[in-house]
């Protein structure tokens, strides 16, 4: 490989930014989740938006009231969120640009339909989003038919991943997980461009929520109060490399290395 | 006159935060309590939402990202749907207000009781969003509000003991009590910062399709908007210490707080200040309806603006409406409109670091911000307002209950 | 968590209106405290209402009738807010005749003025701004007697 593959923190650089569709910049959705293969080199594979990907994650009323609306309105047998298989993904920055026609969620569509192109006025309502042309390589059409489904077998997601409780290999309780480092160098996607590959954990020793990109080097703990502030919340952080993990389930992850042979975030 | 045109976004933006219905009759109300001496707080309020403001401006030029956009990216989910949650609740509440103090200055012209005016003042508002392209908007209701300056001339033609005034700047009067002066001042610190004005001024950047290239717009609406709003704020308190401390009168609707510009300036500054007191609640109104279009969208990342066809922001839109309707429900049931906003200011004091917190890091990002991040000075300035805004988070509902609201 | 938050949020509002309201008199103090500060609403809308008047020529019809309006509003609401607390003792009934002779005659006298306005114009603007001037000094100098 010619140039070092491009390293990314899930939480800070992908969940929760916009996407935007990358023909007519139409904002589409929110990164809600991600989804991942599992195995010995998991790796992502799309992004989840909707109601279904986004209740989970906030768990609570809140969460179980979206989730449970959606799947009342959705009439289908196991409905699943929003689907973005990530071959599609041109850009990651400030937002996620994809490419490809695809359509808005449901309620959009609905809303469009039903409500605004009954208001007179209502300019616009007739470029309603053709269905996605398959105009796109084969594989991400062939990947279409199952967009709709719960999640799909042998997947899991990446949200799942944060915020767990992590033991050492005595069991002692180590740290919290406040986010994973994905590195581009997965197997390839519709032969375009190479997945991301969680690579690791950052694991924070106190449970203090977000780092907000603090744990990144110390040209950007600024403005500095705040900065020395998240990370005093947080106490010592360390970076769990994916091999070192033993097992993780809904509840735990277990490593198999103890706290002190972890890195330290600096000589990240 | 070029210039001027160029930094409406910012004027209608700092008028909906400095001289919008609540804070018209509240800075009248400061004005004959305690004369001048809570000044201080408005200079304090212009420069914090200048900090954040200059912020959110430049992260909209640079990256195209909106406030809540932020909000939600930064804080995640939760912290953000918490964020929502108060700022949508504060929007509709000051919304409501809002139609119904642009109802009540139609009131003061033709002697027709303001619930009449409130239908039709909410459907035209609904109708400019829906409708009316967002610059010709800012342009029309920002230039409109600049009507508000007659408030300057008043007080100059009032003739003012000028060294009372200063005098007063530095010693509140004996009468009132602490824990009441203190609530004032939260009170105006929250209408000068409150949290409506970033979504609407980094959402309006978005619409106006800021780049890099235009960061000295973005900043000389800054620069411009907000102090001038601040400015009038002090002038309305000024009128009202010369006019109504001396009579111990205590204004506490729209045609009294107007009464100083009437004895000044008689029937023309009279049309004039409730020309300006209707544009600039007018321009609240689309400035709090709009914003509750664009918080909701940005959290859940639908295609909201004006800068698309209608039929094309479904969500966006059918959110501004239903504000709309709500909070025209609202303001019939004969609710003051004047109280709402007393309470909804207290309340979004308390909103504010969730939104500002979120704004202050992501300046400091350069994943986002390339060079164009923040300053030493900026830094100083944010940090500062953060824990600013921290204390008055804290106190706000506290004194509220103390003073009950400022009796 | 935050549709836990808003009926609370509610619930604290409402009672933030309610406790803005009067509340009953518990001494003889407090009632004349409370006696202190309805005089001292009645000043400001006597002064609101005697500007109306004073710059009649200066102001439009309109506006001088809702002048008027908001003034009777503030002084019926403020009569009928003190009106229903209870007087703690004798003493008390006193101190509620003056500034209940006081206040009532202040709404009768605006409410007449706006009346006239209403037809057609104030008919004797100086009598009715002694009247006032004198209504709003004994007001004020009541407010200043219980504070």
């Amino acid at each position: 490989m010619s140039e070092p593959a491009r390293v990314l923190h899930a939480r800070l650089h992908l969940l929760d930014r916009q996407v935007v569709r990358e023909s007519d910049d139409r904002l589409l959705c929110k990164v809600d989740d991600l989804e991942v293969r599992p195995g010995d080199r998991p790796y992502v594979t799309a992004i989840l938006s909707g109601p279904l990907a986004l209740g989970p994650r906030l768990g609570g009323l809140p969460g179980w009231l979206m989730t449970e609306t959606d799947r009342l309105f959705r009439g289908e047998e196991r409905p699943g969120p929003y689907r973005i298989e990530m071959s599609a993904v041109t850009e990651i920055g400030s937002a996620v640009r994809v490419a490809g026609h695809r359509q808005d969620l449901a309620l959009e569509r609905w809303l469009t339909r039903n409500v605004v192109s009954r208001i007179p006025g209502a300019a616009g309502t007739q470029e309603q989003d053709a269905p996605d042309d398959g105009g796109r390589e084969a594989p991400e059409n062939a990947l279409r038919v199952r967009e709709r489904r719960e999640d799909r077998p042998g997947t899991m997601r990446l949200a799942g991943l944060l915020g767990r409780t992590v033991r050492g290999p005595s069991g002692e309780v180590a740290g919290n997980t406040v986010d994973v480092r994905l590195v581009q160098d997965g197997p390839l996607l519709a032969e375009v461009q190479q997945a991301f590959r969680p690579a690791g954990l950052l694991i924070a020793r106190r449970r203090a929520g977000r780092l907000f990109g603090y744990e990144r080097g110390p040209g950007l703990w600024r403005p500095s109060l705040l900065g020395a502030l998240v990370r005093r919340m947080h106490g010592e952080i360390r970076y769990a490399e994916w091999d070192q993990i033993e097992s993780y389930d809904d509840e735990e992850i277990t490593l198999r290395v103890a706290w002190d042979r972890l890195r330290t975030t600096a000589d990240l | 006159m070029k210039r001027l045109v160029g930094v409406t976004l910012g004027i209608l933006t700092a008028f909906g935060g400095f001289v919008d219905i609540g804070d018209l009759v509240a800075n009248a109300v400061v004005g004959s309590r305690f004369g001048m001496s809570l000044a201080w707080v408005v200079v304090v309020g212009i420069i914090g939402i200048c900090v954040f403001a200059e912020m959110s401006g430049r992260i909209a030029a640079v990256s195209q990202r909106p406030v809540f956009d932020l909000v939600r990216e930064r804080m995640g989910p939760r912290a953000g749907l918490v964020n929502l949650g108060a700022s949508f609740f504060i929007n509709v509440l000051t919304l409501a207000a809002e139609i119904g103090g642009a109802a009540l200055a139609l009131e003061l012209v033709t002697g027709l009781n303001y619930l009449l005016w409130v239908p039709p003042v909410a459907l035209v508002a609904w109708l400019v969003m829906w409708r009316v392209k967002f610059d010709t908007m800012e342009r029309v209701f920002g230039l409109a509000g600049l009507a508000l300056v007659v408030f300057l001339v008043a007080l100059w033609q009032l003739g003012p003991d000028w060294g009372a005034l200063t005098t007063q700047l530095v010693r509140p009067p004996q009468d009132e009590g602490v824990p009441t002066y203190l609530y004032y001042a939260i009170a105006l610190l929250g209408g000068a910062m409150t949290p409506y004005e970033v979504f609407f001024f980094s959402s309006g950047g978005v619409e106006e399709k800021w780049t890099r290239k235009d960061l000295v717009t973005a900043r000389a609406n800054v620069f411009v908007g907000f102090p001038l709003g601040g400015v009038l704020s002090l002038t309305i308190a000024a009128c009202a210490a010369t006019v109504f401390m001396p009579v111990a009168a205590e204004p506490d609707s729209l045609g009294q707080m107007v009464l100083p510009v009437a004895e000044g300036l008689g029937r023309i500054g009279l049309g004039v200040v409730i020309l300006g007191v209707f544009a600039a609640t007018f321009g609240a109104t689309l400035e709090t309806a709009l914003s509750s279009g664009y918080s909701l969208s940005q959290y859940f990342g639908w295609q909201w603006g004006k800068y698309v066809a209608p039929g094309r922001a479904a969500r966006f839109h059918v959110t501004v409406l239903a504000s709309v309707i709500v909070a025209t429900a609202l303001i019939l049931t004969t609710i003051d409109p004047i109280k709402v906003t007393e309470y909804s200011l207290v309340f979004s004091a308390a909103a504010l670091p969730l939104t500002y917190l979120p704004v202050l890091m992501i300046a400091n990002d350069p994943d986002y911000m390339g060079e164009k991040v923040n300053g030493r000075f900026s830094n100083l300035l944010g940090s500062f307002y953060m824990v600013l805004l921290l204390v008055v988070a804290l106190a706000a509902i506290p004194l509220m209950l103390a003073t009950k609201a400022g009796q | 968590m935050i549709s836990q938050a808003r009926p609370a949020l509610l619930a604290l509002l409402t009672s933030l209106l309610l406790s803005a309201c009067v509340s009953p008199a518990w001494d003889d103090h407090d009632y004349a405290l409370k006696a202190g500060k309805t005089a001292e609403s009645a000043v400001s809308a006597v002064r609101f209402a005697r500007s109306a008047v004073a710059y009649r020529e200066r102001i439009t019809g309109p506006y001088a009738e809702v002048l008027l309006t908001e003034a009777v509003q503030d002084l019926s609401s403020v009569n009928d807010q003190f009106g229903g607390v209870q007087p703690p003792s004798d003493a008390s009934d006193r101190i509620r005749d003056e500034v209940l002779r006081l206040t009532e005659k202040a709404e009768s006298e605006v409410e007449d003025l706006l009346i006239q306005a209403r037809r057609d114009g104030v008919k004797d603007p100086a009598t009715a701004l002694r009247d006032l001037d004198r209504l709003a000094s004994e007001l004020s100098d009541f407010a200043e007697k219980h504070r």
